[in-house]
């Protein structure tokens, strides 16, 4: 039986901190944590740590704007004294969003965040007409082949996608948002889905801006 | 000031490990309209010289300086520094993201010979002069510092100062006197012979290599330039909030320093000749010290760092009043480098308790005889008693030090190691219950004696790199399998580190030759080419192999002799023939005074906290 009290971080990785990696990011919590005074519960055995538990990998330069981990404190602070203290103690660009608890007995992050929405812009000069085309070309397939890691691999654009990309526009600068559905098996990367559209090195930045757990219900955020 | 990071965002997409270049760090301190602004770099990657704790110490100085900007400047990995120069964009600071060459005054560390090639790199990556005489009014001051300032000759040529011995407060008179310059209206060179009027500041400008390879100084400069020791540590506090860095550096722990100084006598060690005497701080300072950096980083591990901590007369109340204040945080405590000597039960069970971070001891030599000729002072038996306190308190894992090619050794003494070893090993396994004998290791890592400035084997010539090899073999045929992970320094290296550390001001040219030719990150064996090295070397007309070997006259001229570490010459030379006889000679601070000349030629005393130090 899970016990003490688990406390779920919706957090930000933005800035020039989206250079930083999933085990960087990570590191960063649990210290923010310690510098913020919070009661958190360490694990038994040889090297104690702390219990913490990160939603999926952001990649390396990559933002995100609403990441999650939980983190079991061993007595409950009120939230908004939680998100004070992890606030004051971290870096602006890893601020946290909000706070919260969770059943101790709900299941992993990392487990039930299965849908991630991004917000991909990209340079100047591609005219967001030729995008819609070009997105609308590559969704009539149905899905394409692509090289990772020295192998090929194959999308199937109605698993990978749950929704349908869209193109938005802003001051002459173009962006797509997406919706990705990540499993066990690993998830499109919205470069590579970019690239087989559009041909490659054409994303400027990529966001990940909302995680969502998908139920019955429909997608919920954790929080 | 320039912020370049428009220029630097796109390189990141395509380099190695970005966290290294965006700064924003937890305990940043930023002041971008200070009107004065100090670099201060450490000549390896990000990862390493984020662990040093000199530049932590000197930061922190620094900042208590009103309208002064300190920012960090590390070396950029190969792939980054392609990526700049194939875009133009110049060696920057962290903090601001201002070109280097724009700062008021660049502070670099020598850390160890393997770094010198980096220092030019980053010099050319800034748009600097590699030559002092070379730069103009406005590019920055250039002052060097740290361990290899004892002998500053090879590197002397791309310095405009180089400061020798302790820095926090030599430091922040250098930083005013140049900024009193500035507001003078001095030039360049006005400025840097200013510089020479601060104790133990060097400025090689001014002085010349006669050809008797004396170094004298051409005018009113000081004869020889005396070492600066910080006479009380406890007169500033350790460093409390230090940047906390994302990436995964080398020594990624809280770290406050317990004591300065080690005067056991190793005869191979630089470091305990020249950063005496021992200086160590109070039980309280070093607690609350610890306790607030704690808090202030929120890092897991906390590192009580000095030369030899075990020796601390207050160690074992300090480790009981810190379990105490963390016990349930999950915080390990480390203690680097113990000595066998010091390493008592009670101290086993103090460092046992928590997180057990790694134990490692370093018996140098693995016969009797040879650990005299060093003054190592230990013997086999309190070897062995240590790994078995070791191993019944729970440790596992042990790491062994040893060197070869240490002066008077033969091959009795380097099978001997191997000797050592095995009876290391089935002393570990006597102590760890039959159950968990299966993941008993021990480590054993092996270098290659470098004769050093201002020690007694300063004379030495290394051991020629066909027999260092010859030795090595020997000793990896003599050495036990099961459970012993065997590992040697390469030798290579150590021959450039035995020429660098001998060398005089000639061996410049074959430092920028070698940097020509490609040489960066000697220090990474990947990177590293000894052949390139001789070739370079060569160019500058000096033979690497001849010169490493060569021993010198006893009462010669040696190309440091105008660097004062306080040191006798005639206590080196007395501790030289000691060792011949494989005589040893006390540490100071348990017994008598062994006349090593430090205390009444720099004006300083031994600093003992608890007032008594226990052998």
């Amino acid at each position: 039986m899970a016990e003490g009290f688990r406390l779920r971080v919706c957090f930000r990785k933005a800035g020039r901190l989206r250079y930083l990696s999933h085990l960087e990011t990570g590191r960063a919590w649990e210290r923010a944590a310690r510098r913020a005074g919070l009661p958190y519960a360490v694990t038994q055995g040889y090297n104690p740590r702390m219990k913490v538990a990160f939603g999926p990998a952001l990649p390396v330069g990559t933002a995100g704007m609403r990441e999650y981990l939980d983190i079991t404190l061993t007595r409950f602070v009120p939230v908004a004294q939680v998100q004070e203290g992890l606030g004051a103690s971290i870096a602006e660009e890893l601020a946290p969003v909000e706070c919260g608890y969770v059943s101790p007995a709900e299941p992993s992050l990392a487990s039930r965040l299965t849908i991630a929405e991004y917000e991909v812009e990209l340079e100047r000069g591609v005219p967001p007409q030729e995008l819609e085309r070009s997105l609308d070309a590559l969704m009539r397939t149905g899905g394409f082949e692509t090289e990772h890691k020295g192998k090929q691999k194959f999308f199937d654009l109605a698993v990978a996608l749950p929704k349908e990309p869209e193109v938005m526009s802003d001051a002459g600068r173009a962006a797509v948002r997406m919706w990705v559905r990540m499993g066990p098996h690993g998830s499109l990367r919205p470069e590579t889905f970019m690239s087989a559209a559009i041909g490659p090195g054409r994303p400027v930045a990529v966001t990940r801006t909302e995680l969502f757990i998908e139920d019955e219900q429909g997608w919920i955020r954790p929080l | 000031m320039n912020d370049v990071w428009e220029r630097v965002e796109p390189l990141l997409r395509q380099v190695e490990r970005p966290a290294r270049y965006v700064d924003r760090e937890w305990g940043v301190v930023r002041r971008p309209d200070a009107g004065y602004h100090v670099a201060l770099m450490y000549p390896d990657t990000y990862e390493v010289g984020m662990a040093n704790q000199a530049l932590q110490v000197l930061a922190a100085r620094l900042s208590t300086l009103d309208d002064v900007a300190c920012e960090r400047v590390f070396i950029p990995w190969v792939d980054m520094s392609a990526a700049m120069r194939a875009h133009e964009v110049p060696l920057f600071t962290l903090e601001s993201c201002t070109p280097v060459a724009e700062m008021d005054i660049l502070g670099i560390t020598l850390p160890n010979e393997l770094t010198y090639t980096n220092v030019l790199e980053a010099l050319d990556l800034a748009g600097i002069p590699l030559r002092a005489h070379d730069r103009g009014e406005t590019h920055p001051l250039v002052v060097g510092g740290g361990p290899c300032s004892h002998n500053p000759e090879p590197m002397a040529a791309f310095f405009d100062a180089i400061l020798v011995g302790d820095g926090e407060e030599a430091l922040l008179e250098i930083v005013a006197s140049h900024r009193a310059s500035m507001a003078a209206g001095l030039s360049r060179e006005e400025s840097v012979r200013a510089l020479a009027g601060i104790d133990g500041v060097y400025v090689p400008s001014l002085y010349l290599v006669g050809d008797d390879g004396v170094v004298r100084p051409v005018d009113d400069a000081p004869a020889r330039v005396t070492r600066r020791v910080l006479a009380d540590l406890d007169t500033y506090v350790s460093p409390t909030c230090p940047v906390v860095p994302y990436a995964d550096v080398v020594h990624d722990r809280a770290t406050v320093e317990v004591l300065r100084g080690c005067s056991r006598g190793c005869r191979f060690c630089q470091a305990g000749m020249v950063y005496r005497p021992v200086r160590e701080r109070p039980a309280d300072s070093i607690v609350r010290d610890a306790i607030a950096s704690l808090r202030c980083t929120g890092y897991e591990e906390l590192s009580l760092t000095s030369l030899s901590t075990a020796d601390h007369s207050q160690l074992e109340e300090v480790l009981r009043r810190l379990a105490n204040r963390l016990e349930g945080t999950g915080t390990a405590i480390s203690v680097p480098s113990l000595r066998l000597d010091s390493f008592t039960v009670p101290l086993a069970r103090l460092l046992g308790d928590g997180r057990k971070a790694g134990l490692t001891f370093a018996p140098e030599a693995g016969s009797q005889r040879l650990r005299d000729a060093i003054n190592k002072n230990i013997t086999e038996e309190e070897i062995l008693t240590a790994v078995d306190q070791a191993f019944t308190a729970g440790w596992r894992r042990v790491k062994l030090y040893f060197m070869i090619g240490l002066p008077t050794e033969t091959d009795e003494d380097v099978t001997a190691i191997a000797a050592l070893v095995e009876r290391v090993f089935a002393a570990a396994r006597a102590a760890t219950p039959p159950g968990e004998r299966g993941g008993l290791r021990v480590a054993v890592s092996v270098s290659t004696f470098v004769p050093k400035a201002h020690t007694p084997f300063q004379w030495d010539g290394q051991l020629p790199i066909e027999e260092v090899r010859r030795r090595q073999v020997m000793l990896r045929q003599a050495m036990p399998r099961k459970g012993v992970e065997l590992s040697f320094h390469d030798a290579g290296s150590s021959l450039l580190e035995a020429v660098l550390a001998k060398g005089g001001r000639e061996a410049a040219a074959g430092v920028e030759a070698a940097w020509h030719a490609g040489a960066v990150f000697d220090a990474w064996s990947e990177h590293f080419s000894l052949a390139r090295w001789t070739e370079a070397l060569a160019s500058a007309g000096i033979d690497a192999a001849a010169y490493a070997a060569e021993a010198r006259d006893r009462h010669g001229a040696l190309p440091w002799d105008h660097i004062d570490s306080g040191l006798s010459p005639a206590f080196l030379r007395a501790e030289r023939e000691r060792a011949d006889r494989a005589e040893t000679t006390a540490d100071c601070t348990f017994g008598d005074c062994t006349g090593c000349g430090v205390c009444p030629g720099l004006g300083v005393d031994v600093v003992v906290a608890g007032g008594e130090r226990r052998g």
